[in-house]
């Protein structure tokens, strides 16, 4: 059974639109988004992988490949149905997992040319696919290229097959190489290594050596996380077992600014938190979140943001498949001005670029709060965690491993 | 119609409530249909924790010899804190069941209930309950019963209040032994109020027994004690359920409902003499009760703004729980670290969790707690003599001649084999030797005197686990000594935290200090500043350790999927924060007030 989304009908009505019936919204349909609108995303989500790492909370089911097919077919039908709350020109898509290049060619196939058959798609259009290194072949990569892909995001992680088996991460370093010269090969240019730092055992000489071999294969942006401790993984259950011991606070600082350091030295503009690029090849799809922009979403288990709504397929490949039109959906939330406001600001600070203060002006002066957000965020500038740059609010490198202490008392 | 009145007093646990359930059934007072265990006990917070808070009277009969007794009885709390409850029962009775356990033997309540019993000049029936059990050894018990108190062994009855073996007899021999009321000795009314508690619809009921004359429906009623003067609407009995009569008279006990609006207008030792016909002199009343522990509730949720919405919902809920509760004490009060809040007194540390469980379920309300501290006398160079309640209300070191603090009489209860390491203990906790006594040759008593400051926290928990649950205690205070004493003030990130601050011995003070430190150290999240954490006594520094700063606290994660679960962790976070108090920009968790308690042991 589902449960209940965690909405009330009455916080519904009050965005002013009308609703028809009074029990939860069952799909997107049910909520009040307005007319079909100008999207400026699609995420898209492939719930498959060979394996579950031990440090992933996504959505993603180990592989069964008699499902593929019917998961492809049912995904056409999703786009169908989004396709009606979308009119003009998607600038962004993303298609992540899971491990999408797990699906089978033919089905790839498939996939793209009902994706471009429904929508209407920019001619510039950024189209990420994520990428296991095992799972990239030359074959695979022409369709995508055929099918309008122009960045890949290869999941390496880490170089070292220690760290990998930490993270019980099944792949071969050397596949990465092999995979980032396939997609050069095939045409694309732009190209995403993520990585992750402070895995227990990691010195900060291990981490310097991985991302130097990282910066050997060229890319064109990196994302490098320090590992998460996310609820319900078994890395998270290992560490409470006390079977894992935590990389020391200060190591993770130290590793996090020699990542700083060394691509800033390597020609990378940092440009949120955990993301760095050569100049020109930010990730525009990611920076629709950041932003606070409107995307729509696909496949079991995505999170959708439309119109001050956000909303999440429900993670079951079963009643995803058994579904038709738009999707059963939880997680429903629409947020007051001032909860807006607040999500606003966390998600904003995360990026280099920051808030203008005109427009953080006009943010704090919206609703009630402002004022006790004015006055935390004249202490942290006290405190050296936030700086003014030409008249912008931005974090400076320690506010960044701050991060959360910051944006908690903005919320 | 004769009567009898009696207490059922004994150790914690050792049965009274459950025998009231047996006489209340073989006296067919409550029907089969209404059993439940322990029906006295109506409280839910005595239903759950299985102890008597609050006595209860009720009244039942019993044919004897062919003649109709009514019985009026007082099931009475054994726990040490509620003493005061029990010796108010006792002066409304001639007679006293002392119930003791036939597995347990004597305990240490056992004895001072059976003091306080005999002080009041009861008759004492001895009573040696759970004989049902396997490992029940009644003639020992009643060996002991003998050696100690000084009751004859054969004068015990054996009876189970599980089975009801024995219950008649026993019901027989109260109606024997004990003594018949005094007949009035005056012609004017008087009655003692003993117990009174508060109704939201009826107002103040008052709980009394009447000693000379009668008392009626409509009669005019003065208080002797206030001078108060009110109308009976109300009288009746608990029978045990509330029954309405038209008069109670000579020696019988009772309720009345008399349109009284707070319990101030009531004091619970008062005589009730009539308004048209008043007695010259009022009877003899109680002491009022003596509160040992003294700690600061605050309001969880106002950090310490100065903002008064919660600190109001607390105050009503105080005053509500005072109506039903008149023995803890409470004065407002200020902390810079928690803002406004209420100082109180109460009879012992499970009165104080009592109080506070009770004005956070009823009120809702919820409670930031500091370290509860005994009461101590300072006299000054000047020759003034003032009793502080609080470590931060402590004049200045140089105007300070001495500090006194509570000494109390110890009387332990223990197996042999323990007796060593609970003197090492006592040693260890100040405490003077006075008197070691077998009680039987397994059993001894061990008398000591120690400071109350010295016992009231853990030492309890220790005895008990240092004889494996099978010692007992019982205390009283016997006065005031003065001794080395000092106060110890906590420095958090530099700023002195007046709720932290202590009163210890100075040949202990470090210790003590370095382990408050150490549990600090643990209670406070790091900041992104490093705290440093002191103890000192005037400006001396006599311990720190401090808190390192955080380094790192980051969502590296948070894509479009992640942002409203990364933003309710946060919420949450913040929230948590906000139940924190702020001192010198130290988030400090409430826990944390707590910390004082630890003896460094
Ligand atoms: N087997 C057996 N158990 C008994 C007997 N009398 C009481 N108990 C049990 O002993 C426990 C304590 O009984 P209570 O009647 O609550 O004791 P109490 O003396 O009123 O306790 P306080 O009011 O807390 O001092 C309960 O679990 C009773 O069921 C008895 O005669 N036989
Ligand atoms: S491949 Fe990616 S989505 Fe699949 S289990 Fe590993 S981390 Fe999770
Ligand atoms: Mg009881």
């Amino acid at each position: 059974m589902r449960k209940p989304p965690p909405i009330s009908i009455a916080q519904l009505t009050s965005d002013g639109a009308s609703l028809q019936e009074k029990s939860p919204p069952q799909s997107a349909a049910d909520l009040p988004l307005g007319t079909p609108r100008l999207l400026s995303g699609l995420y898209v989500h492939i719930p498959f992988c060979f394996h579950k790492c031990h440090y992933c909370d996504f959505y993603s089911i180990v592989d069964h490949k008699d499902r593929q097919a019917a998961f492809v077919d049912r995904l056409v039908s999703d786009f169908h149905a989004a396709a009606q709350h979308n009119i003009g020109a998607i600038q962004t898509i993303f298609i992540g997992g899971g491990t999408p290049t797990l699906l089978a060619v033919g089905l790839w196939e498939r996939l793209l040319r009902a994706l471009h058959a429904t929508f209407e798609i920019a001619c510039d259009v950024e189209f990420t696919v994520e990428a296991n290194p095992e799972t990239v072949t030359a074959e695979l990569l022409n369709v995508l290229t055929a099918g309008g892909v122009n960045r890949l995001s290869i999941g390496a992680q880490s170089f070292d097959p220690a760290a990998l088996k930490m993270l019980e991460r099944w792949h071969d370093p050397a596949n990465v190489q092999r995979s980032v010269s396939l997609a050069r090969a095939a045409g694309i240019e732009n190209i995403n290594l993520d990585l992750i730092f402070a895995i227990p055992g990691e010195t900060l000489i291990d981490w310097a050596h991985d991302l130097d071999t990282a910066l050997a294969l060229h890319p064109d942006h990196l994302s490098c996380y320090g590992l998460m401790y996310e609820p319900n993984t078994p890395m998270t259950m290992r560490l409470k077992q006390g079977k894992l011991h935590r990389a020391d606070d200060e190591l993770e600082a130290q590793m996090y600014q020699h990542t700083i350091d060394r691509l800033a030295q390597a020609g990378f503009e940092q440009y949120e938190i955990s993301n760095w690029s050569l100049p020109g090849r930010r990730c525009q799809h990611n920076l629709l979140y950041w932003h606070n922009a409107d995307w729509w979403a696909c496949g079991p288990g995505a999170a959708a943001h439309v119109n001050g709504w956000r909303w999440k397929n429900i993670p079951r490949l079963d009643a995803y498949i058994d579904g038709d039109a738009l999707p059963e959906i939880q997680d429903v939330e629409h947020l007051d001005e001032d909860g807006r406001i607040g999500e606003a600001l966390m998600l904003r600070l995360r990026l280099l670029d920051g808030i203008a203060s005109s427009e953080l002006d006009s943010l704090l002066n919206a609703t009630a709060s402002g004022p006790l957000r004015r006055a935390s965020i004249d202490r942290n500038l006290e405190n050296g965690l936030l700086e003014v740059c030409d008249d912008t609010i931005r974090m400076t490198n320690r506010g960044l491993l701050l991060a959360d202490s910051i944006v908690l008392e903005l919320l | 119609m004769p009567i009898r009145n009696f207490s059922i007093i004994a150790h914690i646990d050792h049965g009274k409530s459950t025998l009231a359930d047996r006489l209340l059934q073989a006296t067919s007072a409550v029907s089969d249909r209404d059993r439940r265990e322990q029906f006295l006990d109506d409280m839910d917070l005595e239903r759950e924790r299985g102890i008597t808070i609050k006595a209860s009277a009720v009244t039942v009969h019993h044919t004897y010899n062919g003649e109709d007794y009514q019985l009026n009885f007082i099931d009475t709390p054994g726990h040490v804190d509620f003493a005061y409850e029990v010796s108010r029962a006792l002066t409304a009775c001639e007679g006293a069941l002392l119930v003791v356990d036939a597995t347990q033997g004597v305990e240490a309540q056992t004895v001072a209930n059976a003091y306080l019993a005999v002080d009041n000049n009861l008759e004492l029936i001895p009573v040696v309950n759970k004989i049902d059990l396997p490992a029940a050894d009644p003639d020992r018990v009643a060996m002991e019963i003998e050696q100690v108190l000084g009751l004859p062994a054969e004068d015990c009855i054996y009876c189970s209040a599980k089975t009801g073996k024995g219950i008649d007899e026993l019901l027989d021999s109260i109606c024997r032994i004990l003594p018949a009321p005094r007949t009035s000795e005056i012609e004017q009314t008087r009655a003692l109020i003993f117990d009174s508690h508060y109704d939201e619809y009826r107002g103040v009921i008052v709980y009394f027994r009447i000693f000379d004359g009668s008392l009626k429906l409509g009669d005019k009623i003065r208080m002797m004690g206030t001078g108060r003067t009110f109308t009976i609407t109300e009288l009746g009995r608990y029978t045990p359920y509330p029954t309405k009569v038209k008069e109670i008279g000579e020696a019988e006990v009772g309720f009345m409902v008399a349109a009284i609006k707070t319990l101030d207008d009531v004091r619970v030792g008062d005589t009730i003499t009539l308004e048209h016909d008043p007695a010259a002199e009022p009877l003899p009343g109680y002491e009022e009760p003596k509160q040992m522990v003294y700690c600061d509730f605050y309001p969880a949720t106002a950090a310490g703004d100065g903002k008064k919405g919660d600190y109001e919902d607390l105050r009503e809920a105080m005053e509500k729980l005072h109506l039903n509760d008149a023995s803890f004490t409470y004065d407002t009060t200020h902390s810079d670290a928690l803002g406004f809040g209420f100082r109180c007194g109460f009879l012992g540390l499970l009165h104080m969790e009592i109080v506070q469980e009770r004005i956070e379920r009823e009120g809702g309300v919820e409670i930031v707690q500091t370290a509860p501290t005994v009461s101590y006398q300072v006299e000054k160079t000047d020759g003034e003599l003032v009793e502080i309640h609080n470590p931060a209300d402590l004049p200045d070191a140089s105007v300070i001649k001495e500090i006194r603090e509570p000494i109390v009489r110890l009387e332990i209860i223990c197996p042999n084999a323990n007796i060593g390491d609970l003197i090492k203990l006592c040693d260890a906790r100040r405490g003077t030797f006075k008197e070691q006594k077998f009680l039987s040759d397994t059993r001894q008593i061990l008398d000591y005197e120690l400071p109350l400051g010295e016992i009231i926290y853990d030492f309890y928990d220790k005895l008990k686990s240092i004889t494996r649950g099978y010692g007992t205690m019982d205390y009283e205070i016997i006065g005031y000594q003065p001794d080395r004493l000092a106060k110890v003030s906590i420095l958090v990130n530099g700023v002195p935290v007046e709720a932290l601050s202590l009163i210890a011995h100075k040949d202990n003070a470090e210790k003590r200090s370095r382990a408050i430190l150490v549990k600090l150290k643990k209670q406070i999240d790091r900041h992104q500043f490093e705290i440093p954490l002191q103890a000192a006594i005037g400006g001396k520094i006599i311990a720190r350790e401090s808190i390192k700063a955080v380094r790192k606290n980051v969502t590296a994660k948070c894509y479009g999927g992640d942002i409203t679960r990364k933003r309710k962790l946060l919420e949450k976070q913040k929230e948590g924060k906000k139940r924190m108090k702020t001192v010198g920009s130290v988030n400090i968790p409430q826990e944390a007030f707590m910390s004082i308690l630890d003896q460094g042991e």
